[in-house]
């Protein structure tokens, strides 16, 4: 197993959730800083906006360099209190923020992160407006586990939320009052993601992925289950380029890649990556050859799953790629013993960045090791 | 009795750890406690469980049923006051959370060496040396990062006192116990002692020094500054030789010196620079030789400097610097009555007479030499830290330990952890009723277990405590953790997995499968009760969905049952269920022969509930009297067999199974005409 150190930086928080900020560009080829919101849940629940330096950009040489353990990633801009855990948060724009929370509700963000605040007495981070989409038939509010946006690259996306309530939630970011919402399984669901914009993907705690087509959202359009476990699945992201290629986290540690390409012979695969609940998935938008996870068991790994003798291994043999086996990397820190719970790799820049949040309040920062040794698994 | 008494003591808490906290405004009006009794009055009060909360409500001392006549109720004795009193302050979150994963390290350092290795190698040592200096690290940080909060107050100046003392107390039994333990030929434990001494109690001060050399003065200027020779003692008192000799050498050129102090002071200069120094590489024997030469030079200068004093020149009365580089000789020539006169930490004392009369001093010494300074002081000027370093210099660890949480409930829980992995804790076990590490672990989770943030870092300390006390504590309070969402629940349960709590998993799957079904969330609630292969209630979560359905006409449970099957449970009721749902698919579907076959099959292999049978029967009429055939002659006996145990079941025990009289007679009908039916067609 080969494994990398991690950057740590202590934040006396629980991230619970965090995603990059879109630059004002659409890239970041001349912003030499870059944003990223952190929630937080438990005895501090709190937003933060965060800016660290770009990595394309090198540092001058006066800076020491950054030790990796006091050196700061990153410096806070602004926090605002937050109503509930934030269990997911994701960037609209680079000036609108979507959350998720633990008491049911989802709330705009209006984030500025131009203006420096001060001018006019506005905060820069805001709360827009927010609706409960979450609430047991008893009256009871229930979690919002997660938050996915319709990818239609519009300003004024739709917005997807699942609970803890079984249903799914849909609404225009731009007006909460569209909130509908559509009860569709009995256990909870875990995750939900978008696969294209006109299908959403949910993963339940009774080990089922479901799809369904937003346009007739109370009928399920497809179910898949792996007979040969009974495990949960926590976590869900849908391959940017091919919508039929799922990848999952299980509560055994696993990672299933799927293909549903046949709805009704599904296949995947299993990587056994992690000790114990996966509680994010993603494929590496720099190479969606890799699917980066995070897990309780205070790991992080970076999954090279292309398979030999595919397209990747025709690249390698005409020398345009370099060849790629199969592999894992874990990525964890010994400052670092509680559950990784969150992580984002910035697609913004060209050096890989990729930074989580974990229990023991941690964030934790990997910059430029893109490239680094894959161990077996 | 004695001898008992002397042990509890040790556990009494120091009042200061006490607070009275009052509440604003109070539960009573001020002032009027007597009145506000006289009627019927008193407080009651609840103590959270696993937080350091407490609800206080106003009460009435006798039932109200016992009163004789009605008494007045108010508005505000309704009332329940939650106070809550915050254990661990935030700024101490980051340590926390530091030192949780140095303590998971080093336990699983520990577990792994005594695998590999039986015996405690001296890899060992320096392992566990690594993870201390880690342990330091951590509480150096929080001194710093505690030092630039702006916005000081006494609470964080308490705090930075506490760290310090912390730090102090976990280098000097580094020291003691680890580095000088660690190979090498050298094991004195004097230039150890040296650096802990700089290090945590640091003089002459940074300040001092700066103001003494400011402006990089002449020889004159700086045997002019206020406060020279203190500060020069100073130095030799702390072994800082080559500042001092540097200093000296400066002087030496001053004509402000009297010619016989210029001398010295060069003289001293020298001695000073060639103090002998020991290395790893050398044998003490060696060292010991160099450092006698050294000692002779050294006291040969001081004599000098003696009879020069006493020769009662004129030249010599009141010569300040003389006398001054007299103590500097005498300090460094090692002589305990200079050193005591101009010390002001009894570990300045300790310190220069190891480092100038025993250079070669090892630990064991150390108690032998401290007794000696420490009889000086009165017991009575001692701080905490104070008696917890010196029971330490002692070795006297059975004291030492309950001196550290009287400092920090943190200090005691992690040294007694070290002190048990390098095997020196068995002169505890034979002082203390209880196991020393447990007890102190156990005191630290009781703070950490309430804290929303630290629960899952209490809970690991308790299960990596590895004794049963700490299991069985463990498993009552990871069935009172909080769950408020199902990603917590799955962090609680693995937690009971990982440490095999079986209890606490169990009660953990019914109490959120009664959650679950309180909220209308049946499908999650018959997932966890199938967790605990809790039967019964998985039974009545099935007989709800069923009599929904016979309630509304209609069947939707559907999906609360393809949910549950997914996750692989096999239960009679929910197969049930299942089974019916097919049934009617078929039957919608115009599938009669396999919908028939359905039916049986659930009537024979008796998965249905006793109450269900009934209207089953009256399901299979429309079959019976359809057009195709669909039951056998053996099917149609099979279906008047469980008709006819129904009835039976239903006289003898008198419960009414639903099924009334002329629906019976009319599946007895069909019954009969399918049977004929059947025959012919056969």
């Amino acid at each position: 197993m080969s494994s990398t150190l991690l950057q740590v930086q202590p934040v006396a928080r629980k991230v619970t959730a965090l995603c990059w900020l879109p630059p004002h560009g659409g890239t970041a080829y001349t912003d030499t800083s870059l944003h990223f919101v952190t929630g937080s849940g438990g005895k501090h629940k709190e937003l933060v906006l965060w800016t660290t330096c770009n990595p394309d950009f090198p540092k001058p040489s006066s800076e020491p360099p950054a030790d990796a353990r006091t050196g700061a990633l990153a410096s806070v801009i602004s926090k605002v209190a937050h109503d509930g855990d934030v269990q997911r948060v994701v960037g609209l724009s680079s000036s609108v923020l979507a959350t998720a929370s633990s008491y049911g509700t989802l709330s705009i963000y209006n984030v500025d992160t131009e203006s420096g605040g001060e001018a006019g007495g506005r905060g820069i981070l805001q709360l827009r407006e927010s609706v409960t989409a979450h609430k047991f038939s008893n009256g009871e509010s229930a979690v919002a586990t997660s938050l996915a946006v319709q990818p239609t690259g519009s300003a004024d996306a739709e917005i997807a939320s699942s609970g803890e309530d079984g249903r799914i939630a849909y609404m225009q970011a731009s007006r909460v009052e569209t909130l509908q919402s559509h009860e569709v399984d009995s256990t909870v669901i875990t995750d939900i993601c978008w696969p294209t914009a006109a299908q959403v993907a949910v993963t339940t705690r009774g080990g089922q992925i479901k799809l369904f087509d937003r346009r007739t959202p109370n009928d399920v359009a497809a179910v898949f289950v792996d007979p040969s476990n009974t495990y949960a699945f926590e976590c869900i992201s849908a391959h940017p380029s091919q919508p039929y290629r799922l990848a999952t986290g299980t509560s055994t540690g696993a990672i299933l890649l799927w293909d549903v390409r046949n709805p009704r012979k599904p296949t995947n695969e299993l990587f056994d990556v992690h000790g114990a609940n996966v509680w994010q998935v993603a494929f590496d938008p720099a190479d969606a050859t890799r699917i980066v996870s995070c897990s309780e068991d205070a790991t992080m790994a970076v999954t090279q799953w292309v398979p030999e003798g595919s397209a990747g291994a025709g690249a390698a043999a005409l020398g345009v790629a370099p060849e790629k086996t199969r592999g894992v990397r874990r990525i964890s820190s010994m400052f670092n013993a509680l559950s990784v719970n969150c992580f984002d790799a910035c697609p913004y820049t060209r050096t890989s960045l990729l930074i989580a949040g974990s229990d023991s309040g941690n964030l934790l920062m990997e910059r430029g090791s893109a490239n680094g040794d894959f161990g077996d698994f | 009795m004695q001898q008992t008494r002397g042990k509890t003591d040790k556990f009494v808490v120091s009042r200061d750890k006490e607070a009275t906290t009052h509440l604003f405004p109070g539960l009573f009006p001020v002032g009027r406690q007597a009145e506000w009794t006289k009627q019927n009055r008193t407080l009651t009060f609840s103590i959270h469980p696993l937080d350091s909360k407490l609800a206080l409500a106003v009460a009435g001392k006798l039932p109200r049923e016992k009163l004789d006549r009605d008494v007045r109720v108010f508005e505000q004795d309704q009332r329940v006051t939650i106070c809550g009193v915050a254990t661990v302050p935030d700024e101490r979150l980051p340590f926390i959370n530091d030192t949780h994963a140095v303590f998971v390290a080093l336990q699983r350092l520990v577990s792994e060496g005594s695998a590999d290795s039986l015996d405690q190698g001296a890899g060992g040592i320096e392992e566990i040396l690594r993870m201390s200096s880690l342990y330091r690290e951590a509480m150096l940080r929080q001194v710093r990062v505690l030092q630039e909060v702006t916005a000081t107050n006494e609470f964080i100046e308490e705090e930075i006192e506490t760290f310090q003392s912390m730090h102090a107390i976990w280098h000097l039994f580094e020291i003691i116990y680890l580095a000088t333990v660690a190979p090498g030929l050298s094991t004195s434990v004097v230039p150890y002692f040296m650096e802990w001494l700089n290090t945590n109690f640091p003089a002459p001060s940074v300040e001092e020094g700066r103001r003494i050399a400011e402006g990089s003065p002449t020889a004159d200027e700086l045997a002019e500054r206020d406060g020279l020779w203190p500060y020069l003692k100073k130095l030799a008192i702390r072994g800082h030789v080559s500042i001092l000799a540097n200093m000296l050498e400066k002087l030496a050129s001053s004509k402000l010196l009297s010619p016989a102090a210029a001398r010295w002071a060069g003289a001293i200069s020298e001695a000073s620079r060639k103090m002998p120094l020991g290395s790893n590489e050398e044998t003490t024997g060696s060292f010991n030789a160099r450092w006698k030469r050294w000692n002779e030079d050294v006291r040969n200068i001081a004599t000098s400097i003696k009879s020069l004093l006493n020769s009662d020149k004129k030249s010599v009365d009141g010569d300040l610097a003389l006398e001054s580089l007299f103590a500097i000789a005498e300090i460094l020539r090692g002589n305990v009555d200079t050193i005591s006169a101009e010390s002001e930490l009894w570990q300045d004392i300790l310190g220069a007479v190891m480092l100038y009369s025993e250079p070669t001093a090892q630990a064991s010494r150390l108690p032998s030499l401290a007794s000696v300074v420490v009889e000086q002081y009165e017991s009575g000027a001692f701080t905490e830290l104070d008696r917890a370093l010196v029971a330490l210099l002692n070795h006297d660890l059975p004291e030492f330990l309950p001196l550290c949480s009287h400092i920090d409930d943190w200090l005691s829980a992690h040294i007694a952890d070290l002190m048990e992995h390098i095997s020196i804790m068995d002169v505890c076990r034979r002082v203390f009723s209880v196991d020393p590490r447990e007890h102190y672990i156990l005191a630290l989770c009781e703070t950490y277990i309430g804290h929303e943030n630290l629960w899952r870092v209490g809970l690991d300390y308790l299960g990596l405590c590895k004794t049963r006390a700490g299991i069985s504590v463990m498993e009552e309070y990871a069935m009172r953790v909080t769950i408020d969402s199902d990603r917590k629940a799955e962090q609680v349960l693995r937690v009971c997995d990982k440490y095999k709590l079986k209890t606490a998993r169990d009660r953990i799957h019914r109490q959120l499968g009664r959650q679950k079904w309180q909220r209308g969330r049946l499908g999650a609630a018959i997932g966890h009760f199938a967790k605990v292969a809790d039967s019964s209630s998985i039974s009545l979560v099935c007989d709800q969905l069923w009599n929904e359905y016979l309630g509304s006409g209609k069947l939707t449970y559907g999906s609360v049952i393809d949910g549950v099957l997914a996750t692989g449970l096999k239960h009679d009721r929910v197969q049930f269920l299942s089974r019916y749902r097919d049934f009617h698919e078929c039957y919608r579907s115009a599938e009669y022969v396999q919908a028939g076959k359905i039916l049986l099959s659930i009537l024979v292999s008796e998965i249905a509930p006793p109450h269900a049978v009934a209207d089953l029967l009256v399901d299979s009429i429309p079959l019976l009297e359809g057009d195709t055939l669909v039951f056998s002659s053996d099917d149609t006996f099979e279906l008047m067999r469980c008709a006819e145990s129904l009835t039976a079941s239903q006289s003898s025990s008198r419960i009414s199974c639903g099924i009334d009289r002329s629906e019976l007679s009319i599946f007895n009908v069909a019954c009969s005409r399918n049977l004929a039916r059947a025959f012919v067609m056969s």
